[in-house]
């Protein structure tokens, strides 16, 4: 894959940084977590195709944490059956530690996927994960259109452009996750 | 008895758990009021508070880098809370970086202060009063508070920078490879820090008040200033333009005078940008504010100013080579601030301007302010006429000739903080819609670091600049100019509705512009908040910008709301160190309204306010150390601050967990009984990442566990409100802060209830309306909380 340069060039944080990996691979990553979420930030409302995605994620049964102010769009859509508003610093704060009781109550997750999130707010909270919830490890992977070193795994930087293209890879992720 | 320790200090043996410590204390001519705990507090006087701040809002850590280089052991790779060669675990490295953060704010303000402190006696000696007249007579809040000294001259303030610099230098030592190893002993440290530059900030406003007669509680001050024009497109270009840039007035102040002395106020427009600007329109009225922070990249490139008058905090690094980019020259008037200029102080003026003027040298440094006035006013008249046919906006076939350059490389897009994509914009402006361009204008935070790596050397700050050139001649806004003090007569009026909930809180944006959304989100949190009758204070560049906008009618914010510190009141309270009277409200309604005694008694007025005082600041565009310090400040007083998604990358934040319930137990001082309550505030530091999640954010943040139940329904109400209308949702955790059914508005009372009994499996007797089994309390309104155990009136 070589070296990718993160989408806010500055932001390189240390030796440790993710892989760049094509749609499939991240879509068997996620499959292979037993306790998966997916957090959702207000990007996702820049077209209703990212909406629509979240859904069909959530579909799958992987539960939905609408963060800043992304629950509109699952509102809009009517489909609210497995989200949960909750603001990402805060749940940040909770999935860093083990004991959480987690949105339903049922345990905290071993496994986060980034979508929708302003980049560097999404970094940041990245960074806490990678340097904080290491025992038990909590792996997460970003499917935003950049690149997200802070993230296990990332897509690459996807210029607007190439917003079909993006669009194609969201759909082949959603594919391959095992529901 | 009291029983005399090492050290000066002694414990009284009636009183449980008090400590004073006499080390520091000067005798007082007056006893005024009698000598709290703590006066002048140390390093670890004040710890315990701390540590109850950071049991329940546990510090949390999101590293910017994984690595640390502070000494030659490393560099050490600390990823995964890995330790450095010296033993320190990644979250104390953060936490460290933290209190380094805090310290460069802390100087910051001391160092203004002193530096004014110096100026101000130089010029007025050190007897100048400090009365603020009829309205305000606790005069000094945060000084009585944490000195125990109530200040009666400038001279005073001696001690007080003493004090803070000393705390200062022993802090500093801490951050030492090889001294402090706890997260939780640097973000004590941090507090600290924060609460000193509180101080500081009280400190340099008074001392500027009282020297320039800035508004304070005389008539026709508080509520009653008048009123300053804002934008880029009040300056009038026919005029000879200065512009001031930075935080410390003296030298602003010194042109404002050689204007009015010398009958030239209306040949030369003096405006300013960022804090300097509006300390400015403190002290001379015909002053402008051009513009906040973010834009001053901007406003230099458009080489609207025939002189840039720099003092000290917040002015770009290469300011120097801006103006000499637009034949502005350069007055230096700071210490801290020179940029390679020669000193020219005490030099003739004739000689400076004669060298200014005709380019020998691009600026000079003069340290003397009332040595600046007359130089500035001088060269600003003969640049006027030099640089007259001068154009610094693109034409427009340059505009074209740049739109149509670019490749499309996203070069910029990368290297921009808010990751705009430039490229597409251009691509727009070539296809003849300039609007996406424009539109950029706003979100940019006018950094210039896309300009630094696109491979055709795009000028794209000017290139974005042209495209919303015609609205920027239109940006002409209005403000109030900074009144200081919210005046004791006021907090008489407020202190109940604000403790008992009925006015639903304090809210206070304040900061610099880092906004990830543009200027149009500082209006928008001012006008949710000051339309429901929250009573908004802000200061600094949150001020300004929330200026720029206008509703229907044409009103700014400022204009269509009232200037009294009382519910719907949009204050302007002045600069960054003026938001020490924000601090000041909330102390004042624990002294005036409460009762409790201020002198040298931080920690039980800090307690009192995080339970009871429904306050809540917003730094939505967070950025230099300064905010750091600033929130750090609020934070150990029981204040909590919502930061834009860009503050998270100040490492730490404060917030709690309501699901861990032994972490709410607080005390009934009433009779010693431990009470589980609700999550108020549940954090103390927190970012958002839209304006559209902040706002039912600082509303929530604002109820606190004294609320009476009219006060918790009006919060309530707000928070449920702003929820539905910007996440179309029921806050989740709304239900934590019912306690019976009258805290439930009356208006959709029976609909939550249902609620409750439908979605939390709540016990509701429904023909006495009433909640029989759920919340975490039931309401108790002699409930008398607090969280220091010395505070208990009478044990059960
Ligand atoms: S201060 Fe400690 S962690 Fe930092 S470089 Fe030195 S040894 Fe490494
Ligand atoms: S100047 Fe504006 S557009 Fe350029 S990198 Fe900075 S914020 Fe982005
Ligand atoms: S870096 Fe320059 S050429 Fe590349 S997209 Fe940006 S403006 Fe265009």
């Amino acid at each position: 894959m070589g070296i990718e340069i993160p989408f806010d060039v500055a932001t390189i944080a240390g030796p440790e940084a993710g892989d760049v990996a094509p749609p499939e691979v991240i879509g068997s990553y996620i499959s292979s977590a037993s306790r998966p979420l997916l957090a959702v930030g207000s990007e996702m409302l820049r077209d209703d195709f990212f909406v629509e995605i979240a859904i069909e994620i959530g579909k799958k049964g992987i539960p939905i944490a609408a963060t800043g102010h992304s629950m509109k769009g699952f509102v809009e859509k009517g489909y609210t059956e497995n989200v949960y508003y909750y603001n990402l610093h805060e749940l940040t704060n909770c999935l860093r530690d083990p004991n959480w009781k987690g949105l339903d109550g049922a345990g905290n997750y071993d496994f986060v996927i980034f979508y929708g999130i302003i980049y560097y707010y999404a970094s940041q909270m990245l960074s806490c994960l990678k340097n904080f919830a290491t025992d038990p490890l909590m792996r997460t992977v970003s499917i935003d259109r950049y690149y997200h070193p802070n993230a296990r795994m990332s897509f690459t930087n996807i210029m607007t452009r190439m917003e079909e293209e993006y669009k194609d890879m969201l759909r082949k992720l959603v594919e391959s996750i095992k529901g | 008895m009291e029983e005399l320790k090492k050290g000066g200090i002694f414990t009284i043996s009636d009183m449980q758990n008090v400590r004073i410590n006499i080390g520091e204390i000067v005798e007082e001519e007056e006893e005024w009021e009698p000598m709290g705990p703590h006066p002048m507090p140390r390093i670890a006087t004040l710890r315990d508070w701390d540590f109850k701040l950071l049991n329940r809002y546990k510090p949390f850590y999101a590293p910017v880098c994984d690595m640390c280089c502070l000494c030659t052991y490393g560099k050490c790779d600390l990823t995964g809370n890995k330790k450095g060669a010296c033993g320190i675990r990644m979250d104390a490295q953060q936490a460290r970086i933290v209190l380094l953060a805090c310290l460069v704010g802390c100087s910051a303000h001391c160092g203004h202060g002193r530096h004014l402190l110096h100026d101000m006696i130089n010029k007025f000696g050190r007897d100048v009063p400090i009365d603020f007249g009829p309205k305000v007579d606790i005069e000094a809040p945060l000084t009585r508070l944490v000195c125990g000294i109530k200040p009666k001259t400038i001279g005073d303030y001696d001690r007080v920078f003493s004090y803070v610099e000393e705390q200062i230098v022993q802090l500093a030592d801490a951050l030492h490879t090889g001294q402090e190893g706890s997260y939780m002993d640097f973000e004590s440290k941090a507090l600290h820090m924060g609460m000193l530059d509180s101080l500081n900030k009280e400190a340099a406003d008074i001392i500027q008040i009282a020297c320039y007669g800035m508004p304070s509680g005389f008539p026709g001050d508080g509520p009653d200033v008048p009123f300053v024009d804002v934008g880029i497109g009040t300056i009038d270009t026919n005029k000879a333009v200065i512009i001031v840039i930075g935080h410390n007035v003296p030298p602003s102040a010194d042109i404002g005078v050689f204007l009015t002395e010398n009958d030239l106020e209306d040949k030369v427009e003096l405006g300013g940008i960022c804090c300097t600007s509006i300390d400015t329109t403190r002290v001379y009225k015909k002053a402008k504010i051009v513009s906040a922070l973010g834009r001053q990249l901007r406003v230099l490139r458009a080489g609207i100013a025939d002189v840039v008058v720099i003092d000290e905090q917040c002015i770009r690094a290469d300011v120097l080579e801006l103006c000499q980019r637009t034949q502005s020259p350069m007055i230096a008037t700071n210490d801290k601030a020179m940029h390679g200029l020669v000193d020219r102080t005490d030099d003739d003026p004739d000689k400076i301007v004669d060298d200014l003027v005709s380019g020998r040298v691009p600026g000079v440094i003069i340290l003397e302010p009332d040595q600046v006035g007359e130089v500035a006013v001088r060269t600003a008249l003969q640049m006027d006429k030099k640089r007259r046919s001068l154009k610094f906006i693109l034409s427009d076939d340059e505009f074209k000739y740049y739109v149509n350059d670019c490749i499309l490389c996203g070069g910029c897009t990368l290297a921009c903080p808010n990751g705009l994509r430039i490229g597409e914009a251009n691509k727009s402006a070539v296809a003849g819609n300039i609007k996406p361009l424009a539109d950029l204008f706003d979100i940019c935070v006018g950094c210039g670091r896309c300009e630094q790596v696109c491979k055709k050397h795009i000028p794209i700050v000017d290139v974005m600049t042209k495209a919303a050139y015609p609205q920027l001649k239109e940006e002409k806004g209005r403000m109030r100019i900074g009144r200081g003090p919210i005046w004791d007569s006021e907090i008489r009026e407020v202190g109940a509705p604000l403790v008992l909930g009925t006015i639903p809180g304090i809210i206070a944006p304040i900061g610099c512009g880092n906004y990830p959304n543009g200027t149009k989100d500082a209006w928008l949190i001012v006008k949710e908040f000051a339309e429901r009758n929250y009573i908004v204070t802000l200061t600094g560049c949150m001020a300004i910008d929330c200026a720029l906008w206008k509703d229907e009618e044409g009103k700014t914010i400022y204009e269509a709301h009232h200037g009294r510190f009382d519910a719907g009141g949009v204050l302007n309270i002045g600069s960054c160190v003026s938001n020490a009277h924000i601090h000041d409200a909330a102390i004042k309604v624990a002294s005036i309204f409460a009762g409790r005694p201020l002198r040298g008694n931080y920690e039980e007025i800090a307690d009192y306010i995080l339970s009871r005082v429904g306050a809540c600041g917003v730094a939505w565009g967070a950025m230099s150390q300064k905010a750091a310090s600033i929130a750090t400040g609020f934070n150990r007083l029981g204040v909590p601050a919502v930061v834009g998604p860009h503050g998270t990358k100040y490492r730490r934040a404060f917030m709690s967990r309501p699901d861990i319930k032994e972490d709410w137990k607080l005390i009934d001082a009433t009779d010693g009984s431990e009470v589980y309550v609700e999550p108020g505030p549940q954090d103390l530091l927190v970012a958002c990442e839209t304006v559209e999640e902040a706002l039912p954010m600082m509303a929530k943040l604002c109820i606190r566990p004294s609320d009476t139940d009219r006060g918790r329904s009006i919060k309530l109400t707000h928070y449920i409100d702003l929820s539905q209308k910007y996440l179309s949702t029921y806050p989740p955790d709304w239900h934590l802060f019912v306690r019976t059914a009258s805290d439930l508005p009356i208006a959709t009372r029976n609909e939550l209830l249902k609620k409750l009994e439908d979605e939390q499996d709540w016990k509701i007797d429904w023909k006495k309306k009433k909640i029989e089994e759920g919340p975490i309390r039931g309401y108790n309104p002699s409930f008398n909380p607090t969280n220091l155990e010395r505070l208990i009136r009478r044990k059960k």
